[in-house]
């Protein structure tokens, strides 16, 4: 039905779903990234939305991401323990986005629900300097996006945010009974 | 064997970043008694030198400073006028620091808009059809380089005549611009350049490209 509407075959659809070889030059992806930016900028008004917005348009890349990704990284097996996916997450998912692993990805002292995935210079804000105005936008929001909705979309619930804390963090904080779950799993 | 300073200068000739990097600083300080033996006179909202000169004090030196306290334009910090303090013989011995005034960013400006149209002069006036602009300016002090790039955006760089690799040093600023000026997205195309990546990687472009000229003046 498809090609009735296509001239010729897409060629993107066409192509095997493992393995591909391409790389985007991070000029291209900045450019356009800049222009996400502005997009978002241009129809809030205030910082927090921002914020909001690009984490909305991170969790859109995210939710067709994960697919993907499982299906070439693990072959098809999904995550059922909290520190496996956040471990796919750092390693995974951060490779095959910026082509390196996160950082760090460490526990909260005090709160079994809350990880910190840290890193020094995320690749997103490699070009962009934010101006005094509005210092507390950091646009890895829209990492955090595609966190949240890598983690949502497996079964973990999570809100994820971020912050300027050691470079850039990204706080991510699960639902109760993710974190009931994984107990009752550890139990067992 | 330095870089004195970076201009960029847009489309319309407007000055969008001006950055000094090295400012050499003629100045002499000396204390005098009444009768005042140079001649001052009022020139662009400062006090000059108009005659008189001797130990370090030019025609053309700016006064800058008298018994310590910086002036404001005609006045001195209390808010009286020079000449009229420098004539009464109760304020001597006093102690003025005379130097070469520095550029305010007004001035600036202007002179950048300035050369922009001394540059497209400089293409007119080829007897060859299609030339560029003015690319080297060249004194027994310093020489100006100018890079137009496609989109019509000036990079001008002041440098020690001996400083080597300024083409290079040019297009690096050029990338170092589309880098960290167009790809950011609070950055407004033609508008003045405040981005810090940019003046960071300018700083050290030039740091870089004052190391490597030394080493081409040495050897």
């Amino acid at each position: 039905m498809e090609t009735r509407f296509t001239r010729g075959k897409s060629a993107i659809l066409e192509r095997p779903l493992s393995r591909p070889k391409t790389e985007v030059s991070v000029s291209a992806f900045a450019l356009l990234f800049s222009e996400v930016v502005q997009y978002c900028q241009s129809r809030v008004y205030s910082v927090s939305e921002l914020q909001a917005r690009l984490s909305d348009m991170g969790q859109k890349v995210g939710g067709s991401l994960l697919d993907v990704l499982v299906l070439r990284e693990k072959n098809g097996k999904r995550e059922t323990k909290v520190l496996n996916i956040l471990l796919f997450i750092k390693v995974s998912v951060w490779r095959a986005l910026f082509g390196k692993e996160a950082d760090k990805l460490e526990q909260a002292n005090d709160d079994d629900k809350t990880y910190y995935i840290i890193e020094k210079e995320p690749l997103v804000n490699t070009f962009i300097s934010v101006p005094k105005d509005n210092s507390t936008l950091n646009c890895a929001a829209f990492t955090g996006g595609i966190v949240e909705a890598i983690l949502t979309n497996s079964g973990f619930p999570a809100k994820v945010t971020v912050h300027w804390h050691k470079g850039t963090t990204l706080m991510i904080k699960f639902d109760e009974k993710v974190i009931a779950r994984d107990k009752a799993l550890e139990g067992k | 064997m330095v870089i004195f300073s970076v201009y960029v200068v847009n489309k319309a000739g407007g000055l969008i970043y001006q950055y000094d990097n090295y400012v050499p600083r003629a100045e002499a300080e000396k204390t005098f008694s009444y009768p005042f033996d140079l001649v001052l006179k009022h020139h662009d909202e400062k006090v000059v030198v108009s005659f008189g000169q001797r130990d370090g004090i030019r025609v053309g030196h700016a006064l800058l400073s008298i018994n310590g306290v910086d002036v404001i334009g005609k006045n001195t910090a209390e808010g009286k006028d020079i000449l009229e303090y420098l004539k009464d013989p109760a304020n001597f011995p006093v102690s003025i620091r005379f130097g070469r005034a520095r550029l305010s960013s007004n001035e600036k400006l202007m002179l950048a808009s300035m050369f922009h149209s001394l540059f497209a002069i400089g293409s007119q006036l080829s007897p060859e059809v299609g030339s560029s602009g003015i690319e080297m300016l060249e004194t027994d002090m310093f020489k100006i380089h100018c890079f137009q790039t496609l989109t019509g955006i000036k990079f001008i760089l002041l440098a020690d005549p001996r400083q080597s690799g300024v083409d290079v040093l040019l297009r690096k600023i050029y990338e170092i611009y589309s880098d960290f000026a167009l790809k950011n997205p609070f950055y407004s195309l033609e508008m003045p350049i405040r981005c810090e990546l940019f003046d960071q990687n300018l700083k050290s472009a030039l740091e870089i490209a004052e190391k490597a000229g030394n080493f081409g003046a040495g050897s």
